[in-house]
């Protein structure tokens, strides 16, 4: 490309300030900034004016199958997200996800060599647990309702401001919440602060009310150490920056505080008494007539307050067509969980329409500083104690992929397959006697299958 | 070239067009002086393909240049993609009854001092910027035209001398 | 957690975050060359469905949960 010769302009340039205007002579040589410019007497064709308006509806919609292995949870959803978008990047969002969950979970008893009969939650009934198998409950079945919306515009040229409100229902626990949050540009938009909240509030209400902490299960029909419901309240704060590094690159660091408070614990989750010794659950004698548990266990018991602090970093690079996606998130708490979560994701275009996009995810935690797998008789009684595996140490990985296109009317259609796996231990200190040569600690295998379908009308 | 101090502010885009066939053959310079726009009111305004407001500015913009041209409202449109093809793709959608002039280095973005996506900048009749705008906001379009009115009658400052 | 910890923690993030606006002044693009930021797949919340599902899965099975915010990137217009 030819470079122009010896042109020189004068620019006038403005000061920053508005409707003030300063004008400074400034001679310059733009011979070499030129030498590119494509001039184009485009447009001036007599065309019809009707420009194809931007979609007013943006719609996206989800279907979930999630299933673990080994008859545990199995999960059907279907997502609705509705994005209504108004003059001057106002945009409305409304989301409604259904999701019905069968199958059965570890209820924190520790697996025997024998029979063992549990109490079902509700009170009501018993079910056996075969030898040497972990215990599940398989009384499981849920359908939970999530509602949300949320509205979000800018406030002048800098900042730009969000509200929102989060409902979900399920036959014994109901959420409700608020949130919003404000970012402010700097640096010719290159740096974004944010700063989030959200406040919710809880209320669980378990069939046949909540069990008072590390009482033992009972019988049948006896409900003396149950409670009414409870509620939680969570608070939770964010504090980011975003970060353009260059034409490619894009940094977000956040900050998450969270607390909650109330009723923390699994009112389902159970853990079993056992001999000090041989570290075999002790038996429990039944009431004469009764059904009832055949050894011994208590319900658990969380401290009623978490704090937990997050810090979470993400990059998004573009190398010639193709999107990296890497974030990394440390969380630790008061309840002496560490965790550490790395996530990659990388897309790649296939043609002019579709791609596939490999996804690989790492998780470690650290057990809470009250998970127990099992609590020797004769020794005093904790303050708390849960026997729940996701309070467990372990590591998790996610690897899978989705593939997907944009069909010829501008509809967007992927599917998703993963494999979410966990894999865990006892902290050795606690395993006593045969505990030892049993497989103490739940593992997880689990299929992610995803189908989404967006439009916009 | 050089122009003297104290002759007027003249804003002179000198825009060299290169236009290459897909085989690459016989290359064509044209060069488009500011100066044939003398006396009038230029708007020169910043934009790109990726630029979701300025979809909404250009049905705003034919508006403004077939409403006002009788007037001298002369309105250029200084795209900064750097893809030929999506600078196509938007103009098929969102047509331009303006002139089009291509600023695929930035070097015109840069000397304007451009600090936002899409920029406006108004030159009235004797040639010096008169007013900014950054961005484009729908809710604001009376007042823009408004600005555009005021720049159109207003009288010339300067004395031309050479 | 200990205090020491947490006190480290919000150096370790804090400092860092408030050089960000004055030191991160040198860094970035000018408003013409957000070409790519400005793509969809450029954005930091790709599929807002898939996070949300993803994060009450991994909020379900694990005791982490969150850490994305929202805001910055994309065309940075108007």
């Amino acid at each position: 490309m030819a470079v122009a010769d010896s042109v020189v302009a004068v620019v006038a340039v403005i000061n920053q300030k508005e409707g003030s205007p300063v004008i400074k002579k400034k001679p310059k040589s733009v011979s070499k900034a030129l030498a590119t410019a494509t001039c184009a007497l485009l447009g001036t064709t007599a065309m019809p004016v009707q420009a194809q308006e931007e979609p007013a509806w943006e719609f996206d919609t989800s279907l979930l199958y999630y299933s673990e292995d080994d008859g545990r949870v199995q999960d059907v959803s279907i997502a609705l997200l509705a994005r209504r978008l108004f003059a001057d990047d106002k945009i409305l969002t409304l989301g409604l996800t259904v999701d019905s969950l069968t199958g059965a979970t570890p209820v924190g008893a520790a697996p025997l060599d024998v029979v063992q009969t549990i109490t079902r939650p509700s009170g009501n009934s018993t079910f056996d647990v075969a030898p040497n198998t972990l215990p599940l409950d398989d009384t499981f079945l849920d359908t939970r309702y999530a509602f949300n919306a949320s509205w979000q515009q800018p406030l002048g040229r800098l900042y730009n401001g969000n509200v929102g409100i989060s409902f979900s229902k399920e036959y014994d626990y109901v959420h409700s919440g608020v949130n919003a949050g404000i970012s402010r540009d700097f640096n010719k938009k290159n740096t974004t602060v944010s700063l989030g909240f959200a406040l919710s509030k809880d209320d669980i209400e378990p069939i046949g009310g909540t069990p008072m902490a590390l009482t033992p299960m009972l019988d049948v029909g006896d409900l003396s150490n149950r409670l009414g419901n409870e509620t939680k309240d969570v608070v939770d704060l964010l504090f980011g920056v975003t970060q353009v590094i260059s034409r490619n690159l894009l940094v977000q660091v956040n900050y998450s505080y969270s607390d909650s408070s109330g009723y923390l614990s699994d009112p389902f989750k159970i853990l079993s008494v056992v001999d000090p010794i041989t570290g075999d659950t002790l038996p429990r004698v039944p009431t004469p007539g009764v059904d009832g548990p055949s050894h011994q266990f208590l319900f658990e018991g969380r401290p009623d307050e978490r704090v937990k602090h997050s810090l979470y970093t993400q990059a998004k690079y573009y190398m010639s067509g193709k999107v990296l996606d890497i974030s990394y998130r440390y969380m630790t708490d008061d309840w002496d969980i560490d965790s550490h979560t790395v996530d990659a994701r990388l897309k790649f275009p296939i043609g002019n329409a579709s791609y596939i996009e490999p996804h690989v995810r790492f998780y470690t935690q650290t057990e809470a500083n009250f998970y127990r797998a099992t609590l020797s008789a004769g020794e005093p009684l904790p303050l708390f104690a849960s026997a729940d595996y996701r309070l467990g140490n372990f590591d998790a990985l996610t690897a899978g992929a989705k593939y997907g296109w944009k069909t010829g009317s501008g509809h967007d259609i992927s599917f998703r397959l993963e494999y979410y796996m966990q894999d865990g231990d006892v902290p050795s200190g606690q395993l006593i006697g045969n505990q030892l040569q049993r497989d103490m600690y739940p593992g997880l295998n689990a299929i992610i299958f995803n189908f989404s379908y967006g439009f916009g009308l | 070239m050089h122009l003297p101090g104290n002759t007027r502010f003249l804003l002179t885009l000198c825009l060299i067009a290169l236009f290459s066939t897909a085989a690459g053959a016989a290359d064509e310079l044209e060069v488009i002086d500011l100066t044939a726009h003398k006396g009038k009111v230029v708007i020169v305004d910043f934009w790109a393909s990726w630029c979701v407001p300025c979809r909404r500015s250009f049905p705003w913009l034919n508006e403004m240049q077939a409403k006002y041209a009788d007037q001298g409202l002369v309105i250029i449109g200084v795209n900064e993609d750097t893809s030929e093809e999506e600078v196509a793709g938007f103009l098929a959608d969102y047509p331009a009854r303006f002139e089009i002039v291509r600023d695929n280095e930035g070097s015109l973005a840069t000397e304007f001092g451009v600090v936002a996506m899409p920029s406006s900048y108004i030159i009235g009749r004797d040639g010096k910027i008169a007013t900014r705008h950054l961005g484009f906001k729908t809710k604001l379009m009376d007042e823009y035209e408004a600005t555009i009115q005021e720049i159109l009658n207003a009288a010339p400052q300067v004395a031309a001398s050479r | 957690m200990s205090n020491k910890k947490l006190y480290s923690m919000k150096l370790i993030f804090c400092v860092p975050a408030l050089l960000a606006i004055s030191a991160c002044s040198s860094l970035g693009v000018e408003p013409w060359e957000r070409d790519v930021l400005a793509k969809d797949e450029m954005q930091l919340v790709t599929d807002p469905i898939e996070a949300a599902t993803d994060d009450h899965i991994y909020f379900s099975k694990e005791a982490s949960s969150g850490g994305r915010g929202f805001g910055g990137g994309g065309c940075g217009c108007n």
